[in-house]
């Protein structure tokens, strides 16, 4: 027998009996909405929180930091970021690009307005792939000197003296049009200890359009000349306490750590702010995260905190999932009843079909073909009416769950529940299995049938 | 070589406690070609006998020969393929799949056998027509008459061209004149092709259709005679 002819012929027996068709498929279809719905508001869970995160950071971005250095602390067991240990990570796997980087702060000049920027070096050639991109402008490239991309909060931190008030003492954040600054000059002053002072003329060629912290209030340019920066304020310098470093001058701002009496560090000018290390997916990111803890340095990424979420989530979707899976098991059992009653009721055509040549595996066949339709029949109006619903639920539930609307400038409104296309065509799967399962039995009472008595007392 | 040979078959039933004998010792050998009845009144253990024959069912003691092949000694699944390709069956109460049109009906032993619609669309017509149903092609069973019903399970029975066809009372719920226009319309049937038909009944009238009667009582055989009245 062929399957189509299978298909066609289980199809129509289907049919003969309309009502309780269609409320067996009916079943079918409420226990694969339950599942989908209850799933994907797990999903939506998950994938809010993560959307919620990446506001804060990339979740393909490790932060390695210079080894923190206070008093009574001194570095502790911490490794320090030099050009070998850059390499070491850069070794390995899963890492795709990293770049060191140098901060440098001072004052700056933004035509009549004074503020404070950091300036950070970074290899200019990967700023693409450490996922920093322009809302105007451009991103920095090799043959790049003294040309930077400033974040979009950089604007903030400049203010006219002569209109006497700080923009910090304003009500509310500041508004500035982060637009104002491109194609602009920035002018830094750089002091040392010898009690000089050099001034540098920065060109703002594009403007950063992430608005994460990390990325909204610094001043990007290429690492080459940063090198210089920071080895021209180090000229003259003695003491490396942590006080000088970190709050001694607030016009000069650098944070390399102090040698660790115990092995012989680096030398300052060796050493690095912090790094930037990417890589293609969360599970590496949060791999190599743990990995470089492991290795002594001072590694964070957003990553990092995904783990307890997805723990909770998958605990709330585990309860949510059996809630809809015991509706499904419900179907289930609907669906053997109706094929054993259907059975029952065509004992005698279940002989004849057998008499005159249907062999085991066809009568098998006939009646699991039959429940895999119901399967899904009831998988496939299920995933439409749990579309239905996910929309009623996003629209309505998500207005009740956060009534101010987006938490943050620029935020998505959350999705309460979210049906990716893996679980469609998980539930689809599902809802066919079940079906397949629940003929299992009918089917075999079906061919155990003996034909002669069938059609003897039928 | 005949095409069927049945040696020394019993056949006995557990009712309860009580032991009937359906068939008690039948020795039949059917010739290529033939057309043989089994006459006897009802109760006398025809329908146990064909059942057997065909390999339907299991015989107590004894052997069933269907060319060669002892089949009562084959498992069901084994005797499938007998029935498929090589026999047809007529019964008293048609036996029609309610939910099919005739000619689905007639064609369903086709898709068993794996044969594309086009083609099972095609021989189901011109069995139709043979049967003179062509116009009814599209009728559920319920939609016609018994001897049409009967027409129709022939044609059905004939389709896959088999090589022997067992027919249990084909005319027992028709009345007389329906009976002898399906029974010229069998015997015409299975002659032209040469195929041979095993029918029992406890019909005198319809037994004289046949080349050779065997009359049977109590699960025995205990006369034979030559037919061809017809
Ligand atoms: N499955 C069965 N179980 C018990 N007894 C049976 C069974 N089939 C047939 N019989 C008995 O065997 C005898 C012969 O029956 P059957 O072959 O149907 O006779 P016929 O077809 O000649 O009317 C009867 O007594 C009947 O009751
Ligand atoms: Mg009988």
């Amino acid at each position: 027998m062929k399957n189509y002819d299978l298909l066609v012929l289980a199809n129509k027996n289907l049919w003969r009996r309309k009502g309780r068709t269609v409320l067996t498929v009916l079943g079918v279809i409420i226990g694969t909405a339950s599942i989908v719905v209850m799933l994907s508001l797990g999903i939506g869970l998950v994938e809010s929180q993560k959307k919620q995160m990446e506001q804060w950071g990339s979740l393909n971005i490790i932060r390695v930091h210079q080894a923190w250095d206070f008093p009574g602390h001194e570095g502790g067991q911490q490794k320090r970021l030099t050009d070998e240990a850059i390499a070491e990570i850069r070794a390995i796997k899963g890492v795709t690009a990293i770049s060191p980087a140098i901060e440098v702060g001072g004052e700056a000049r933004f035509g009549r307005k004074i503020g404070h920027i950091m300036l950070v070096g970074l290899e200019p050639g990967l700023m693409e792939q450490l996922e920093f991109s322009v809302s105007d402008g451009r991103l920095l490239n090799q043959d790049d000197r003294f040309n930077v991309v400033a974040g979009s909060q950089v604007i903030n931190n400049f203010w006219d003296p002569k209109q006497r008030h700080n923009p910090w003492e304003w009500e509310g954040p500041p508004q500035g049009d982060p637009l104002e600054l491109l194609d602009q000059r920035l002018s830094l002053t750089l002091h040392n200890n010898k009690q000089q002072k050099r001034i540098y003329n920065l060109n703002v060629v594009g403007i950063l359009s992430q608005k994460t912290m990390e990325r909204a209030w610094e001043v990007y340019a290429p690492i080459s000349e940063l090198r210089k920066m920071r080895d021209f304020i180090n000229q003259g310098r003695q003491d490396n306490s942590f006080q000088e470093k970190m709050y001694m001058d607030e016009k000069v701002i650098i944070s390399p750590g102090r040698p660790t009496p115990a092995r012989p560090a680096p030398k300052l000018e060796e050493q690095y702010s912090f790094a930037l290390v990417r890589t293609d997916d969360v599970g590496d990111t949060r791999r190599i995260s743990k990995e470089l803890r492991d290795r002594s340095y001072n590694a964070y990424s957003m990553a990092d905190n995904l783990e307890g979420i997805e723990e909770a989530a998958r605990r709330f979707q585990a309860i949510l999932g059996g809630i809809g899976a015991i509706t499904l098991l419900v179907a289930a059992i609907g669906i053997t009843n109706t094929m054993v009653m259907s059975i029952y009721e065509r004992t005698r055509e279940i002989a004849i079909m057998k008499v005159i040549g249907a062999s085991f595996r066809e009568i098998r066949w006939l009646f699991l073909a039959e429940s895999s339709l119901i399967g899904l029949l009831g998988g496939s109006f299920g995933i439409g009416l749990s579309f239905l619903l996910s929309s009623v639920l996003n629209r309505y539930g998500a207005s009740f769950m956060n009534p101010g609307g987006g938490m943050m400038p620029g935020s998505e409104a959350i999705q309460i529940s979210m049906i990716p296309p893996w679980l469609v065509g998980f539930a689809l799967l599902f809802s066919i299995s079940i079906g397949l399962l629940s003929g299992i039995y009918p089917a075999n009472r079906a061919i155990r049938l003996d034909p002669i008595t069938a059609m003897r007392h039928g | 070589m005949p095409i069927l040979e049945l040696k020394k078959i019993v056949k006995k039933y557990r009712v309860g406690k009580e032991i009937i004998t359906a068939l008690d010792g039948v020795d039949l050998v059917v010739e290529t070609g033939e057309f043989i009845a089994i006459l006897g009144t009802s109760g006398c253990g025809k329908t146990t006998l064909l059942n057997i024959a065909a390999g339907l069912e299991r015989p107590t003691r004894g052997d069933v020969i269907f060319r060669g092949v002892t089949i009562s000694k084959l498992k069901e699944k084994k005797t499938v393929m007998f029935r498929r390709k090589q026999m047809g069956f007529i019964f008293q109460s048609y036996n029609l799949l309610p939910a099919l049109t005739a000619q689905e009906n007639v064609a369903l032993p086709l898709i068993f056998d794996g044969i594309k619609p086009r083609e099972r669309t095609l021989r189901a017509a011109k069995m139709l027509k043979q049967v003179g149903l062509m116009e009814r092609r599209k009728h559920k069973p319920a939609e016609m008459s018994g001897g049409q019903q009967q027409r129709v399970s022939i044609a059905r029975a004939l389709i896959n061209n088999p090589r022997i066809i067992f027919a249990d009372e084909p005319t027992g719920n028709l009345d007389t004149r329906t009976t002898m226009d399906i029974m010229s319309h069998l015997q015409q049937a299975v002659k032209e092709n040469g195929q041979t038909l095993v029918m029992v009944t406890h019909d005198q009238e319809v037994a004289a259709f046949a080349d050779r009667i065997i009359y049977m009582v109590d699960g025995r055989i205990v006369q034979e005679k030559q037919g061809g009245i017809h």
